[in-house]
């Protein structure tokens, strides 16, 4: 490989780093094959040595992404950061499964919470509904005003539960965010120590 | 060597060149890979992170042979680092050849 294919390589695998910061790191490999020739050396030799322009990329990003992750913290920049993070095959898996399961279990509770509001909003109109779509609606308790109003009172306590069920989730959601968001950062800066890879 | 070792020693080389005398990034690789075998490009990330974290400050100088150079110049931050770097090494590594040592007698 010579020096253009290196550097094009290696611009081509950062794309996502800041123009400022790329500009900076290639005229920093720029600047080593400059002096690497002026000290007689092809640009090939040069090239070998440097080592793998792939591997300096996945370095280069984790290492970016991280710092970004760090300065603003927000969901998008901290996933960002783990996936790149994970690109260098260094991501505890003992921290990355049980956030990303209870990230699923949170999510699901709370769709489940909405779904028994939307049940219970339909449980309370069913009577209405009943009288406009007699083919489509079929009421469980028939008969009379006593049977309409059992339906809209337990129709109205369904819908009470479910919010306050979403409530709750949510509640319970933010505080393990936090707690997901300080593991992924404390795992990250330990493997921020890692990312400097050797031969 | 284990990675994560030479890692740290890394750090350690680049802090003890840059605190004899200001260096551009090729002359440290040189001087470091005559000893021990790097990936001579992983020495610019951690140039920028030792940058981020104020041990190392960096400036452009002319130079005889072409366009200028990125000369990096180690801070008082850095100086103290080093010092804890190199009394951990020292630690360390006078532990080690002790245990070394301690074997051998023991095979003999």
């Amino acid at each position: 490989m010579n020096k253009e294919e290196y550097l094009k390589k290696l611009s081509k695998k950062i794309k996502k780093v800041s123009i400022d910061d790329k500009k900076d790191i290639l005229s920093d490999y720029e600047e080593h094959f400059r002096i690497g020739m002026e000290n007689g050396r092809t640009e090939e030799e040069i090239a070998e040595a440097l080592g793998n322009p792939d591997n300096l990329a996945k370095q280069i990003r984790a290492d970016y992404m991280v710092k970004k992750a760090e300065d603003k913290p927000s969901p998008t920049s901290i996933i960002e950061a783990v996936a790149a993070v994970a690109g260098l095959g260094l991501f505890n898996i003992l921290v990355a499964v049980p956030s990303l399961l209870l990230a699923v279990v949170i999510i699901s509770l709370v769709l489940a919470g909405s779904a028994v509001i939307v049940l219970g909003i339909l449980i309370t109109l069913s009577p209405l509904l009943h009288v406009f779509l007699p083919n489509l609606v079929y009421l469980p308790i028939n008969g009379g005003i006593l049977g309409t109003l059992l339906l809209v009172v337990c129709g109205i306590a369904v819908t009470v539960m479910g919010i306050i069920f979403v409530l709750f989730m949510s509640y319970i959601a933010n505080k393990l965010y936090k707690v997901v968001i300080n593991l992924l950062k404390s795992n990250i800066k330990d493997i921020k120590e890692k990312t400097e890879v050797f031969k | 060597m284990n990675a994560q070792f030479k890692k740290g020693v890394l750090e350690l080389c680049v802090l003890v060149l840059l605190d004899r005398k200001d260096c551009y990034g090729y002359e440290m690789v040189d001087e470091i890979s005559k000893n021990i075998s790097i990936s001579e490009g992983t020495i610019y990330p951690l140039l920028r992170r030792l940058k981020k974290e104020n041990l190392v400050s960096s400036y452009l100088k002319e130079s005889q042979d072409g366009p200028p150079r990125k000369y990096y110049r180690i801070t008082e931050l850095g100086k103290e680092k080093k010092e804890n770097l190199v009394a951990e090494w020292d630690t360390f590594s006078a532990a080690v050849s002790n245990l070394l040592n301690y074997k051998t007698e023991m095979g003999d």
